[in-house]
């Protein structure tokens, strides 16, 4: 495991290099984040609750919403196809390492940048609007929300290493990656709470894994799951895990025998 | 009496195809592939069988398009071939075990493993833990190549930063800290000057001296074959055409300069005249 954790620390020092692109990166993150403070402050001024959330539980989906994006979709999984396209990854394949481990500490690398920056906006917000965050009640609550969390970063890099391996079949895996994106980061709950949809596009959208992303986790965080919905997305979590898990095995082993290695 | 080693590569009957999509000219094709892509089958390499013992240092030769770089991107283990057996180190390349992938490198001439925003030590380290070499083992073989590649000085200058050869040189001292048994070398002095062509020439030859490792090399460059090799393999159209000692290929196509021999070569084969086939 050390030579991924060395991989996880040089990730970081070129993170650090690239400031530029880091800066760049980090100013779109407040944006949003600030857009939706003053959308949703908007919506709730002369309201107590809408669509079951009062202010501060509102305050506190947005906030955690900007800080599970760096943990979840924060990655390096769209270089896979790239990788694979320009023969790339014919250097990582003549060496003793395994491909998804090392991509995985990339990923995990990406994440921890991007989340020391998201806390430090998130608390930089908190007290420069002296925003009123719900705290869980429950100590028990952090335990499932991180467990939820945990399984959202591996669902998301299953998804995400899925949609990579299409750089076996095509050089044009940009386009779909883009639309997957948009529509899971919407399906996710990462622009808005899911249920302020309708009821129907809301089972629609619970058959999918995306609600496990960040909607799931919050709602734990929130305390407003009950113990049944609380075991039972968890479980639908270890099931996408598991399914995904036999897809990407699938696709890499197959994308890997026809590998052409073009490029390198 | 002493018992002779097995080959560090054996290859037999070795053959590549590679299905290729085809596009037809203009916009009208464009649009048609849209919907109806039309694939060929290109034979990369036919039939090819040879053996490397250890120790030795042997060109592998051939035009653009021969099949030189598909038949190494087997023996490294990073394609498949459609038929044919090979073993490198006693291991079946295209397995990649770990074992076979400690002892081999490949150094690709106009690839890079090194990371271009952070200093070639860096890349080193990386190196240190993939292949986990020991720290007084990479220490004395840091020193060891940073001394003949004369690169000391450069190891904490960030890799975008180096001239092409300095980085060549870097490249090839990162793809041998591990010291690896066999090394198939693509183009290795592709794109650099004469002085730093000499400079990894002679390099090559301490490296294979020094740990009697079995080198493949490909190069289009004379200089590489005639100061290097000892043994060539010449290639085209994916076939085999000559395995022999440089004299023997000299000898057979008849001519003093090794490069006009090669061409005669090339051309008998073009005209598939009899007797070229390898014993």
């Amino acid at each position: 495991m050390k030579k991924y954790w060395f991989v996880f620390s040089l990730y970081w020092q070129e993170g650090l290099q690239q400031r530029a692109s880091f800066f760049i990166d980090r100013f779109r993150s407040c944006v949003t984040l600030i857009s939706f403070y003053y959308l949703w402050s908007a919506l709730l001024k002369n309201r107590p609750s809408f669509a079951g959330y009062d202010y501060s539980q509102m305050i506190t989906y947005v906030l955690g919403m900007d800080i599970l994006r760096s943990l979840v979709f924060a990655s390096r999984t769209y270089e896979i196809a790239g990788d694979i396209n320009h023969g790339r990854l014919s250097a990582y394949l003549l060496k003793p390492v395994n491909f998804f481990v090392y991509t995985f500490f990339r990923d995990l690398s990406e994440k921890s940048i991007n989340l020391v920056s998201a806390m430090m906006e998130v608390i930089g917000l908190t007290f420069l609007f002296h925003l009123k965050v719900h705290w869980p009640h429950d100590p028990f609550t952090w335990i499932w929300f991180l467990a939820a969390v945990g399984g959202a970063i591996w669902l998301n890099f299953l998804l995400n290493f899925m949609v990579g391996c299409w750089g076996f079949w095509t050089a044009e895996s940009g386009g779909p990656r883009f639309l997957m994106e948009l529509f899971v980061e919407f399906s996710a709950g990462a622009f808005f709470p899911l249920d302020i949809l309708s009821k129907r596009l809301q089972a629609a959208l619970q058959l999918l894994p995306s609600p496990y992303l960040v909607f799931f986790p919050l709602q734990i965080f929130l305390e407003k799951t009950t113990r049944a919905q609380l075991i039972d997305g968890l479980l639908i979590q270890l099931f996408w895990m598991a399914a995904l898990s036999g897809i990407v095995y699938g696709v890499w082993t197959r994308g890997l025998s026809m590998y052409g290695a073009q490029g390198s | 009496m002493e018992a002779m080693e097995p080959p560090l590569i054996e290859v037999r009957g070795l053959s590549k195809v590679f299905k290729v999509d085809q596009k037809r000219p203009g916009l009208r094709g464009a649009l048609k592939g849209l919907f109806r892509r039309e694939f060929r089958d290109v034979q990369a390499v036919r039939d090819v069988s040879f053996q490397i013992q250890a120790g030795e240092l042997v060109g592998f030769l051939g035009p653009n398009g021969a099949g030189k770089t598909t038949t190494l991107k087997m023996l490294s283990g990073l394609l498949t071939p459609t038929r044919g057996e090979a073993k490198v180190l006693g291991h079946v390349p295209w397995k990649r075990e770990r074992p076979f992938q400690k002892q081999l490198t490949m150094v690709m001439g106009q690839r890079s493993q090194l990371w271009w925003d952070l200093p070639a030590w860096d890349s080193f380290l990386l190196n240190k833990e993939i292949y986990e070499i020991p720290k007084p083992q990479f220490e004395e073989t840091v020193h060891e190549l940073s001394t003949l590649l004369e690169i000391k000085d450069l190891l904490e200058v960030p890799v975008k930063k180096l001239s092409l050869g300095q980085r060549m040189k870097a490249e090839l001292a990162c793809a041998l800290l591990h010291r690896p048994r066999v090394l198939l070398l693509d183009e290795p002095t592709i794109g650099l000057d004469v002085v730093m062509q000499k400079k990894v020439r002679d390099f090559i030859l301490a490296y294979n001296h020094r740990w009697k490792a079995a080198i493949l090399l490909t190069s289009h460059n004379m200089d590489d074959v005639s100061e290097l090799c000892s043994r060539a393999i010449l290639i085209n159209h994916g076939r085999l055409l000559f395995d022999g000692s440089l004299p023997q290929l000299q000898a057979r196509f008849g001519h003093d300069d090794l490069t006009d021999a090669m061409r005669r070569a090339f051309a008998a084969m073009e005209k598939e005249e009899p007797g070229l086939a390898v014993p």
